[in-house]
């Protein structure tokens, strides 16, 4: 048996076992009061910066909210995209392993966007609107395509869940807000060991069957898509929505905070480690 | 060109060095000086010069393709 075909009975094994009603799981509480922490303090954007200090504990928990309200509506966009592209590829050639866990997959996707977008749509009243756009980048050859599709699942993913464990663990944050966050880390840890290893597949194929200029090219894609990811994180909207001046030129000085940046390379770690230790990152 | 305009142009000038320079009918998306991850610096670079969010889909995306659309469509609405 191969090792994806192994890692396929094992996780969809664990759907099967573990699966709940994500309608009936979550005991909404009509409203969350804004004066708490809506996001463990040491996720935020603004994280041992000047601007940090400069804020009152209750502008900080303001931003709290808005930056959790902010990252429940990339996962609802990030989730859309990830759909549409497996949805693309079920039971269609080259797929035809993968295809009975899609389902799965499809399945709790679908659950999780509901769960984010209901949080969303409770306590902020809103989803942020999603700014970036496909611009298509010309012809591809079908396996780089989805080789890129899946690389940019699992980065989403991992980024996703590195919030996630350590929200779903934050005693200082709602129990609600713990909820959400450890049992989408639960079925995450299923979609991001499928994701590492169709990742590895189909980088072995693109790896024969291409050049070395070519693998080079998706490297340099991967590394921006990595830091264009991480990036999306820092929004002016939110920033606005907490009160704090000049939106667009925070998000600007905090881009370029050393501070910042060793914290998202940590954010990152995990995806660039295994990446690297795949010769897909340089 | 405005001073808005010129301002547009440097952004995706500094970014872009090895362009040279931009004539105004330049095709920015084709030419992959913006693509889909510098969509949303520019976007809120251009929010940021404009003073308003703005919202791009598939459907508007040529608002942003060169210079003279960016102009027209964006700066001066």
């Amino acid at each position: 048996m191969s090792e994806i075909a192994q890692t396929l009975d094992r996780i969809i094994g664990m759907s099967i076992d573990t699966y709940y009603n994500p309608y009936k799981t979550f005991q909404w509480p009509d409203e969350l009061p804004n004066e708490q922490w809506w996001m463990t303090r040491d996720l935020m954007t603004i994280r041992g910066t000047a601007l940090e200090s400069q804020l009152s504990e209750k502008q900080l928990m303001a931003l709290s909210k808005w930056e959790s309200i902010h990252f429940y509506s990339l996962n609802v966009h990030g989730i859309r995209e990830l759909l549409l592209e497996v949805i693309k590829r079920v039971h269609t050639p080259g797929f035809e392993e993968e295809s009975e866990f899609f389902h799965h997959f499809v399945g709790e996707e679908n659950e999780h966007m509901w769960f984010f977008a209901t949080f969303c749509l409770k306590y902020g009243k809103k989803i942020y609107v999603d700014k970036k756009i496909k611009i298509p980048a010309g012809e591809m050859p079908a396996d780089i395509e989805s080789l890129l599709v899946f690389a940019r699942v699992l980065i989403f993913e991992e980024i996703v869940d590195y919030f996630n464990l350590r929200m779903g663990r934050d005693e200082s944050l709602h129990p609600i807000i713990r909820q959400v966050n450890a049992i989408h880390h639960q079925d995450e840890s299923r979609h991001i060991a499928f994701g590492r290893e169709i990742v590895k597949l189909l980088w072995e194929g693109v790896r024969e069957r291409h050049p070395a200029e070519r693998q080079q090219e998706i490297r340099d894609y991967l590394g921006r898509y990595l830091q264009a990811s991480i990036q999306s994180l820092y929004s002016p909207a939110v920033y606005a929505d907490a009160g704090v001046p000049e939106p667009y030129k925070v998000r600007t000085a905090l881009l370029a905070d050393p501070v910042r940046h060793e914290a998202d390379i940590r954010v990152l770690k995990r995806t660039t480690d295994f990446f690297s230790s795949l010769g897909l990152h340089s | 060109m405005t001073p808005e305009i010129a301002d547009v142009k440097r952004w995706l000038l500094e970014r872009k060095p090895e362009i040279g320079d931009l004539d105004p009918d330049f095709d920015l998306i084709d030419n992959r000086v913006i693509d889909s991850l510098s969509f949303l610096d520019f976007v809120f670079f251009l929010e940021e010069l404009t003073g308003r969010e703005l919202q791009a889909t598939a459907e508007t995306v040529h608002h942003f393709r060169t210079l003279r659309a960016i102009e027209g469509n964006i700066l001066h609405v």
